[in-house]
């Protein structure tokens, strides 16, 4: 019973409260540009209206085109209650369900490039063309900053990743996470959500053939998205699960709030970047989470070395690389134990 | 104490690559001042009690590297109208790959070798390591000649990274001539390169070869 | 009872369908009653455990027979099986008597034989019958892969997959030539205890891996699976390339491997998989981009290996068994998917008589079961959950981040890997996605696409069985683990004790709970859609007034950013005629990415060796007088050798 109260506090969680991200980024857009700017609660209004509308669909379009923004939102959903939300952990915890979350928005971009292209449009191609190659780029830094996590903690389950700590490396994780998370939702500086330029779109390049309820669900599928790369940035750099529970959900709004600003601040300073300096970008960012791996490697390492030189049986003179190395079989075997 | 110096030498591996993924010639320029400017500092945090000398040597050092040696390349930029390396050799992300793999390689380099224990904990020598890598990247992938001082300055701050190893046996004296071969080159570099702009009417060192009779 | 009468039935089966290929029903079902039984048998042996040993006491090429049916044999047995039955299925209609009078029959022969001789290589427990199936089956495969033999470039590719397969197969006579003649017997078993042994090892992954096509050696790859008749391709790619694979695997267990083996296999198994997919991004030949999927993914069996042979040289049980068995299922995982998307190609290819991918678009509306299974087996290639591929990905990165948590040298590499497999995973969706959307989605862009038919029930109903097979594996993964892990077991024994709880429960029940959710979803929002009210119109076009199907994004346009980055290698070819003036010509633009270990490697070194050999030629002129001075200048320096060596 307080197992399904708990699932269902966590669907209304991601429901209603995602849409509430693009709206605060936007009065801060508005707010440094000194405008008054659309209404905070914007997106709910565009949501409920869609969903009352009617569809206008291409004449070239398969069945395809409806089932995929469904199954794009079903998967971005899933991907959403696998993480764990500060001091109430996962609904569902188990070893390698990190890799299921990387994998399940790979789902969802399957079937959104797949209904972009089902409409033949050379724009909707180029926006989906665009969409998987820098991909693969973020790709390559989500799974080096989990890396990070699963060596820090010796987990490979997201509930038990995100609890503790992130370490000495968690500034230089949570900046690549960061832009991965700009680049994974199509925020300035690598796309503008604003421009009705279609040649220099990525996600909003793909929708534009979509219209009504499955148009409400793609852009509420986006706003998710864009609250679960938050909540995971914030839940990788804060040690949450470690705090009791009144002031960890309050740091993870007030944290959550932060990137929402940040993200604001970011798209009113910056300019769009060229495309071929995009590449660079994304590799900027799977380079600082791969020096987070590193530095949580060193940082255990020498924290194991540590405990080896307090050793009294260790001798001093051996050297920090002989310790090192005596510690290691101590600790993996204790660990197993 | 060690996790602040190895702070600052992260900091200055960070200050490689960022000079390695940048395309303009002044950020590279500023990224250089700054990374003189943090192992400029270093010997004060190594040292406990930092010696008159010690603080010296660090004010001379964060003054040449940070703002003078800067402030010249500048004006040579300034004189040769340019600020981008706009066709380098290689490009830019894989040289990003490239310096990334060496301060990886570095690191592994380290924990590798037989330091002296008190040694071993510090970044001092993978950074070294990486710093000198990077520089030699930066001095083979780029054709602009403001460039490539800026690949001996990092090139410079390697060596001096791993002179800072022997701050207590040998006085700063080595890496004080170091430091004036390098500004005088620098002197000699900013005029060389306003003559090779007024009869070349180009920077790039490509077209020297053809200068070797 | 024993799976022995099975087999026997298996082999009556399909020798009575050898016998009985003019009359294509009876071959039918004898083939299919083959290779019904002999899944039985496979899944027998793999699900009951006891070795099935037989050895009648009749010597064939003075060797006795020997067959013998373990945990790793029926593994590769149940895929062969499954994939022979439904490439029979499909054969019967996709490649009939009356499109083909002339190659029908003769293909069913050879298809039979193949069937057979793969199965008596994972049979012999010996190595001279071994080498002997071994050669059969690749000149079967040979004789499959030229049914169009009055086409150039069929031909082309046969000589060269002939070619390529006996360089394997020279390495691996010298492979068992060397075994036998150290260990005194042909006969073929555990040898661990023998490190004089390892450096063989070197020879077998050659061998072998010319076989399974693990990158540099996959030069004969793309063109063989590409001119097949996609029945052909689909059990080539599907099975016959895991026979490489089969044979790493039997003799990594058997016999010791030296230090270096699983680092150079999971280096080879990272390149393999990376460039197979940067390689397929650049192809628009539907079969052939295939093809070089198959690359890829052989690349991710050998990761799975090559980390359980770095594990099991370090004595760390927990993780070498999840990469392995994550390799091992991915070879089911594999043979599945890319079997059903062969046939796929295969039924594209039935309906429209092209491979180009610029032809094609627009097939949904044809061929609409076709263009919805093809799409299952391209989101299960691409690694996507809740399908099958995922699962063994799954089992692979497990593997990897555990390896890279121990924190020795196998970090040092495991996280590189895991890296470049996550990279790979999102390149194949990436390739994945062009396929689907230029070949069934949008507009047709040939009057042949336009035209096209959906395929028959005979066609449809194999590539149902293989896509309800993805399907299964992925819902319902905790039920094929114990066969993996008995697989495993019969790889390194002493793991069976460390096999790892791996929560497939868990990973079953969330992806049953995300295909209900998906289709419930679809189910709603198809509802909503007709309850609001639908209006058609042409697709958004910023006002052009003209807009025609050839304005579509090409296969090459959407693929252009990633094979830009991987240019230095793929070396793409463009022809360009540029648009110029105010009133343009013909413009053009052709763009052809090459093979290009085949051509600036293996081609230079041929033409090198043929030059060298046009040089010697010049001794051969057919003076006898000169060939005497040959035959004495022989002798004389025999002699001095024999006295150099006497007086040594």
């Amino acid at each position: 019973m307080s197992h399904g109260l708990d699932v269902l506090a966590r669907l209304a969680f991601w429901l209603v409260l995602a849409p509430l991200v693009p709206g605060i980024i936007n009065k801060v857009k508005a707010w440094v540009a000194g405008r008054r700017g659309p209404p905070l609660f914007q997106l709910y209004f565009d949501l409920a209206k869609l969903w009352r509308k009617g569809v206008v669909l291409s004449t070239a379009v398969s069945p395809g085109h409806v089932a995929g923004p469904a199954i794009a939102w079903v998967a971005l959903m899933s991907a959403a209650l696998l993480l764990p939300l500060g001091p109430a952990g996962a609904i569902l915890s188990f070893r390698g369900d990190a890799l299921l979350f990387v994998y399940l928005l790979a789902l969802a971009r399957f079937c959104t490039a797949g209904a972009a292209l089902d409409t033949g449009s050379a724009f909707e191609g180029m926006g989906a063309a665009r969409e998987v190659s820098y991909a693969i780029l973020s790709e390559a830094a989500v799974i080096t900053a989990l890396l990070t996590l699963a060596v820090q903690t010796g987990s490979l389950s997201l509930g038990a990743m995100l609890a503790p700590a992130a370490g000495p490396g968690a500034a230089v994780l949570a900046a690549g996470l960061f832009v991965v998370l700009l680049a994974e939702n199509c925020r300035v500086p690598f796309d503008d959500p604003n421009t009705h330029l279609e040649l220099t779109m990525v996600h909003e390049v793909m929708v534009l053939d979509h219209s009504g309820p499955p148009l409400a669900v793609i852009l509420h599928g986006a706003s998710v998205k864009l609250l679960l790369f938050a909540t995971l940035l914030v839940q990788a750099a804060l040690p949450l699960g470690q705090w009791p529970a009144g002031p960890a959900a309050g740091l993870l709004v007030i944290s959550l709030l932060g990137v929402a600003v940040g993200v604001g601040l970011v798209e009113s300073l910056l300019a769009r970047l060229a495309f071929q300096r995009v590449p660079l970008l994304l590799t900027t960012a799977f380079i600082l989470c791969l020096f987070a791996l590193l530095t949580s490697w060193k940082a255990s390492t020498s924290s194991e070395a540590r405990q080896g030189a307090m050793n009294p049986a260790e001798c001093r003179c051996s050297g920090t690389r002989a310790a090192h190395s005596a510690a290691l079989p101590g600790e993996s075997g204790g660990k197993r134990a | 104490m060690t996790d602040t110096v190895n702070l600052f030498i992260g900091l200055a591996m960070g200050l490689n690559l960022m000079a390695l993924a940048s395309s303009r010639i002044p950020s590279i320029i500023r990224i250089e001042a700054a990374q003189g400017m943090v192992l400029g500092v270093l010997p004060l945090l190594l040292e406990g009690e930092p010696s008159a000398l010690v603080i010296a040597v660090a004010a001379a050092v964060v003054g040449v590297k940070g703002f003078l040696i800067p402030s010249l390349l500048r004006r040579a930029m300034r004189a040769a109208h340019i600020d981008r390396e706009a066709a380098p050799r290689l490009g830019f992300v894989p040289s990003l790959l490239l310096g990334a793999a060496a301060t990886v390689g570095a690191l592994a380099l380290g924990l590798a070798l037989p330091l002296m224990p008190e040694h071993a904990r510090l970044l001092l020598v993978p950074g070294s390591f990486a710093t000198i890598i990077c520089g030699l990247i930066l001095l083979m992938s780029r054709t602009k000649a403001i460039t490539q001082v800026c690949g001996f300055l990092m090139l410079e701050n390697g060596i001096y990274l791993f002179g800072l190893l022997l701050l207590g046996s040998t006085p700063l004296l080595v890496e004080a001539g170091i430091l004036l071969d390098l500004t005088v080159a620098v002197f000699v570099i900013g005029i060389i390169v306003d003559r090779i702009q007024r009869s070349f009417d180009s920077l790039d060192t490509r077209m020297l070869t053809e200068l070797r009779e | 009872m024993s799976p022995g009468p099975l087999l026997l039935v298996a082999f009556l089966g399909l020798t009575a369908g050898t016998a009985g290929c003019r009359r294509m029903r009876f071959w039918l079902v004898a083939t299919l009653t083959g290779c019904a039984s002999g899944l039985a048998a496979g899944a027998w042996a793999l699900i009951a455990g006891p070795v099935w040993d037989w050895e009648p006491g009749v010597a064939l090429g003075g060797q006795s027979v020997h067959l013998r049916l373990d945990a790793i044999s029926a593994f590769f047995l149940v895929l062969l099986a499954l994939l022979g039955g439904a490439g029979s299925l499909y054969a019967s209609e996709y490649w009939a008597d009356r499109a083909h009078p002339a190659s029908a029959p003769p293909g069913r022969v050879w298809w039979n034989a193949l069937l057979g001789f793969m199965a008596l290589v994972l049979m012999s427990a010996n190595g001279l019958h071994f080498l002997m199936a071994w050669e059969l089956f690749a000149v079967c495969a040979y004789f499959l892969i030229t049914r169009e033999r009055h086409k150039r470039e069929v031909r082309a590719a046969g000589w060269l997959y002939l070619a390529a397969s006996h360089t394997g197969t020279l390495c691996l006579f010298a492979f068992f030539t060397s075994l036998a003649s150290r260990t005194g017997s042909w006969e073929l078993g555990p040898l661990r205890d023998r490190p004089d042994l390892a450096p063989l090892f070197w020879l077998a992954l050659f061998g072998f891996g010319v076989k399974a096509g693990l990158f540099p050696l996959h030069v004969w790859l793309p063109s063989a699976h590409a001119n097949a008749p996609s029945h052909v391709s689909a059990i080539l790619s599907g099975v016959a390339i895991k026979m490489g694979i089969y044979g790493l695997v039997r003799f990594s267990g058997w016999l010791p491997v030296p230090e270096a083996g699983g680092w150079v296999v999971a280096g080879l198994g990272v390149a393999s998989a990376v460039l197979g997919v940067a390689f397929a991004l650049g192809q628009h030949d539907l079969k052939r981009l295939l093809a070089y999927h198959s690359v890829e993914n052989i690349g991710i069996i050998l990761i799975g290996l090559g980390f359980a042979l770095i594990a099991a040289a370090r004595g760390d049980a927990a993780w070498g068994c999840l990469a392995l068995a994550g390799g091992l299922l991915h070879v089911w995982n594999h043979g599945l998917f890319k079997g059903l998307l062969f046939l796929g190609a295969g039924s594209v290819l039935h309906a429209t008589g092209t491979r180009e991918m610029s032809q094609l678009g627009g097939l949904w509306r044809a061929m609409p079961r076709t263009a919805l299974l093809f799409g299952l087996g391209a989101a299960a290639i691409s690694g996507l959950p809740p399908l099958n591929g995922f699962v063994s990905e799954w089992l692979v990165y497990l593997g990897l981040f555990e390896a890279a948590s121990s924190r020795g040298p196998a970090a040092w590499a495991a996280v590189p890997a895991a890296i470049l497999l996550g990279m790979t995973g999102a390149l194949a969706l990436a390739c994945f996605v062009k396929v689907c959307g230029v070949v069934f989605l949008g507009l047709p862009r040939s009057a042949a696409a336009q035209r096209a038919h959906e395929c028959g029930p005979s066609m449809r109903a194999a590539m149902m069985l293989l896509a309800a097979a993805c399907v299964a594996i992925g819902l319902a993964p905790v039920l094929f683990w114990p066969l993996v892990i008995r697989t495993v077991a019969a790889w390194r024994p002493e793991w069976n004790a460390a096999a790892p709880s791996v929560p497939l429960t868990t990973l079953g029940i969330v992806h049953v709970a995300l295909a209900l959710m998906a289709a419930l979803a679809v189910a709603v929002l198809g509802w909503l859609v007709r309850r609001n009210g639908l209006a058609r119109a042409v697709t958004w076009d910023c006002g052009y007034a003209a807009p025609s199907a050839r304005m579509q994004y090409t296969a090459g346009s959407f693929a252009g950013i990633i094979t830009g980055w991987f240019a230095w290698i793929l070396r793409p070819r463009t022809h360009a005629q540029p648009v110029v003036g105010l009133f343009p010509k013909r413009a053009s633009l052709d763009q052809h990415t090459p093979e290009t270990v085949l051509e600036d490697v293996v081609e230079p070194a041929g033409s090198m060796v043929m030059r060298l050999s046009t040089a010697v030629r010049r001794l051969q002129h057919g003076r006898m007088s000169a060939y005497i001075l040959y035959l004495l200048a022989g002798v004389a320096a025999l002699a001095l050798l024999a006295v150099w060596g006497g007086a040594r």
